[in-house]
């Protein structure tokens, strides 16, 4: 019977203690397995983070259209503003039809002068950045083709260096004036810079009667009015464009969502192809374990029937060499959870921070779980044969073992 | 409770190993009295490790009975006989059968461990056990670090230390030379003295000696069962 379970864990460490590189070697499998499977959850975790604090500002109401530029002439491909501004009539879920990109400008504010990226925007905001001063475009600017503009941070900083509140100010570019309505905040960190738009942001309406008049587009921004529709609309514009080029012209989109499912897509395959890794360790550190516990059992035949010729029961036997399986394999998955929270919290920290600004969750919970459930199964599967083997021993031909 | 440690009663042991039937045991009948010295004597195959397995509840007869203690041990399931032999039976090997691993006090607190009784004190009875062998200040050292007889004496603490019924020895100096021989039976005569219920397996008519009550084995029959009137006493020993 098994009357406490505490000294068998002792007896068990000191038996792995006076075994210590053969304790090491067998769970090496182990402690590489569960160590991968922990840190690719914690990277595809850390990654899925990042995507969202990359595309978070994004809003899921537009789509970027672009020549594909894996086509022969990519300068065909360019389209004519007036032909992406009848998609609004021609598609009802289309809202509204937006060059993208902008213009490179010398502006003034003050004294200040810059040369700075001019954007047209529309009164649903492509990224939703918090401003920190006045407001943004409203239907109203756009519809009247208004000289008024939003200022987004990197603009502010160069053409505002000392600070305060803009709005009300003028911005020159060129002969025109447009008054600052609003000032964005600066875009969350990272080395990706959140904010999409350029630096200074213009009613689409005023930037193409003004800026961009006759000159053909590379991409073109739609803003749409159901965002569960989007994918079909997307198709649907890209065949619009090919049909106005006699398909002789490829072109692809771009939208938040189908940009974080394919890294999700990504992501998830790889998670796979690790965890079948894992697996795969899981059972080639089972099945090492295994054969030193029934190396180990072999050895200790005589010891075996030393201790049931003193008087300890076959459930005693059992619980001796199952706890030191469990022991091994726990020994194994503990290395291996720290080792995976190191090398995910390590990749989380150095190179997806740095890419995105967002400090990962760390998944302890799940890490936890994974180690625990490893060293379950590990120890359950293949300690138990060993330790079965054990206990049936008959004490008479284990003592006259040589 | 009866005056008898032991009663064995017409046992037999039969071992089939494939179509082969080799008859250990053929009918053994004796008693053995709390206190007394018993040494089993016999050619080789007699059957006389047949004989100390059964009464160590190592094995089971094939036919007969064996009542140890009060207890009929015919009856009792592994488990049982498991704690028979955690209570009231102490063994000592011809090897040693030390556990290499692990120092003296740890060997002889061995059945503590399985007796479930706390670390402190099995380390305490323990201690106790091995000054009462002699070895009170060979405690931490490990079995490689004794020699031979001293090796015998934490065996026989570790066959003592639950204060067995019966203590079973299998030819315990078979291993060990003349002079070491006479030390280890001057201890078992001493723990006689003191009480103990012995009952040891010898080759040599020597070491009988120390023992009053030699019961001889043929063929897996008892061939005599004689009292000696002249044991030489612990003191004697040179
Ligand atoms: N497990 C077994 N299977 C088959 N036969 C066995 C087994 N154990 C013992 N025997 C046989 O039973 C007989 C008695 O053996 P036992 O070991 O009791 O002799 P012994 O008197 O102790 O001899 P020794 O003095 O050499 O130790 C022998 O013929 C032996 O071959
Ligand atoms: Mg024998």
């Amino acid at each position: 019977m098994l009357t406490q379970i505490g000294p068998f864990f002792s007896e068990a460490f000191a038996v792995l203690l006076g075994n210590k590189t053969r304790s090491l070697l067998t769970v090496l499998g182990l402690i590489i397995g569960v160590a991968a499977v922990i840190s690719i959850q914690i990277l595809g975790k850390g990654m899925s983070g990042a995507v969202t604090g990359v595309l978070g500002t994004l809003n899921d109401r537009s789509f970027f259209v672009f020549p594909n530029s894996r086509q022969a002439d990519v300068f065909k491909a360019a389209i004519k503003y007036t032909d992406i501004a009848k998609t609004t009539s021609l598609f009802p879920n289309i809202v509204a039809a937006l060059p993208a990109g902008g213009v490179q400008r010398l502006m003034t504010a003050g004294h200040h002068h810059a040369r700075l990226s001019l954007t047209s925007e529309s009164d649903i905001a492509f990224a939703t950045v918090p401003l920190i001063y006045g407001r943004n475009l409203s239907a109203d600017d756009i519809g009247r083709s208004a000289h008024v503009c939003v200022l987004a941070n990197n603009g502010y900083k160069r053409l505002f260096p000392d600070g305060g509140d803009p709005v009300g100010t003028s911005v020159r570019v060129s002969e025109r004036r447009f008054i600052v309505i609003g000032v964005q905040g600066a875009p969350t960190a990272g080395i990706v810079p959140t904010n999409f738009g350029g630096d200074v942001l213009i009613p689409y309406t005023t930037f193409v009667a003004e800026f961009l008049r006759t000159r053909p587009l590379f991409a073109a921004k739609f803003l749409v009015r159901d965002p569960s529709e989007i994918g079909a609309t997307e198709v649907a514009v890209i065949k619009y464009l090919k049909s106005i080029k006699n398909g002789r012209s490829e072109y692809q989109t771009f939208d938040r969502r189908s940009f974080s499912s394919s890294i999700d897509g990504i992501f998830t395959a790889l998670t796979l192809v690790v965890s079948l890794i894992g697996a795969v360790s899981l059972v080639v550190a089972g099945i090492g374990i295994m054969n030193i516990m029934l190396v180990s059992v072999t050895e200790r035949t005589r010891e075996i029937g030393v201790r049931k010729a003193i008087g300890a029961t076959s459930g005693q036997v059992l619980a001796q060499f199952f706890i030191e399986a469990l022991l091994l394999s726990g020994v194994g998955c503990g290395i291996g959870l720290v080792l995976g929270l190191a090398i995910g919290a390590a990749v989380d920290r150095f190179a997806l921070v740095a890419i995105s600004g967002v400090v990962p969750e760390i998944p302890w919970v799940q890490s936890v779980v994974i180690a625990v459930g490893f060293a379950t199964i590990v120890t359950l599967v293949f300690g138990t044969y060993p330790a079965y083997r054990a206990a049936r021993l008959d004490p008479i031909e284990a003592l006259r073992y040589e | 409770m009866s005056e008898n440690a032991i009663v064995i009663d017409d046992v037999t042991k039969i071992y089939s190993t494939g179509a082969l039937e080799v008859q250990a045991l053929r009918g053994v009948s004796f008693t053995i009295e709390r206190g007394d010295y018993v040494a089993i004597m016999g050619p080789s195959g007699s059957g006389k490790s047949t004989l100390m397995n059964l009464i160590g509840c190592l094995d089971r007869p094939t036919t007969g009975r064996y009542t140890l203690d009060g207890i009929d041990v015919g009856t009792l399931d592994d488990n049982a006989l498991a704690a028979i032999r955690l209570k009231k039976l102490g063994f000592v090997f011809q090897g040693f059968n030390l556990l290499s691993r692990t120092n003296a006090i740890k060997n002889v607190a061995l059945p503590l461990f399985y007796a479930g009784i706390s670390q402190r004190e099995r380390e305490k009875t323990a201690l106790a056990m091995l000054g009462e062998v002699g070895l009170g200040d060979r405690g931490t050292h490990k079995p490689n670090e004794l020699s031979g007889g001293q090796q015998q004496r934490v065996a026989i603490a570790r066959a003592l230390v639950n204060d067995p019924a019966v203590l079973l020895a299998d030819e315990p100096t078979g291993n060990l030379d003349s002079t070491t021989s006479v030390e280890i039976m001057a201890l078992f005569r001493h723990l006689n003295e003191s009480g103990r219920t012995i009952i040891m397996v010898t080759h040599d008519p020597e070491t009988a000696r120390y023992a009053k009550r030699t019961i001889r084995v043929r063929d897996g029959l008892v061939v005599s069962d004689e009292r000696s009137d002249t044991v030489p006493s612990a003191l004697e020993v040179t």
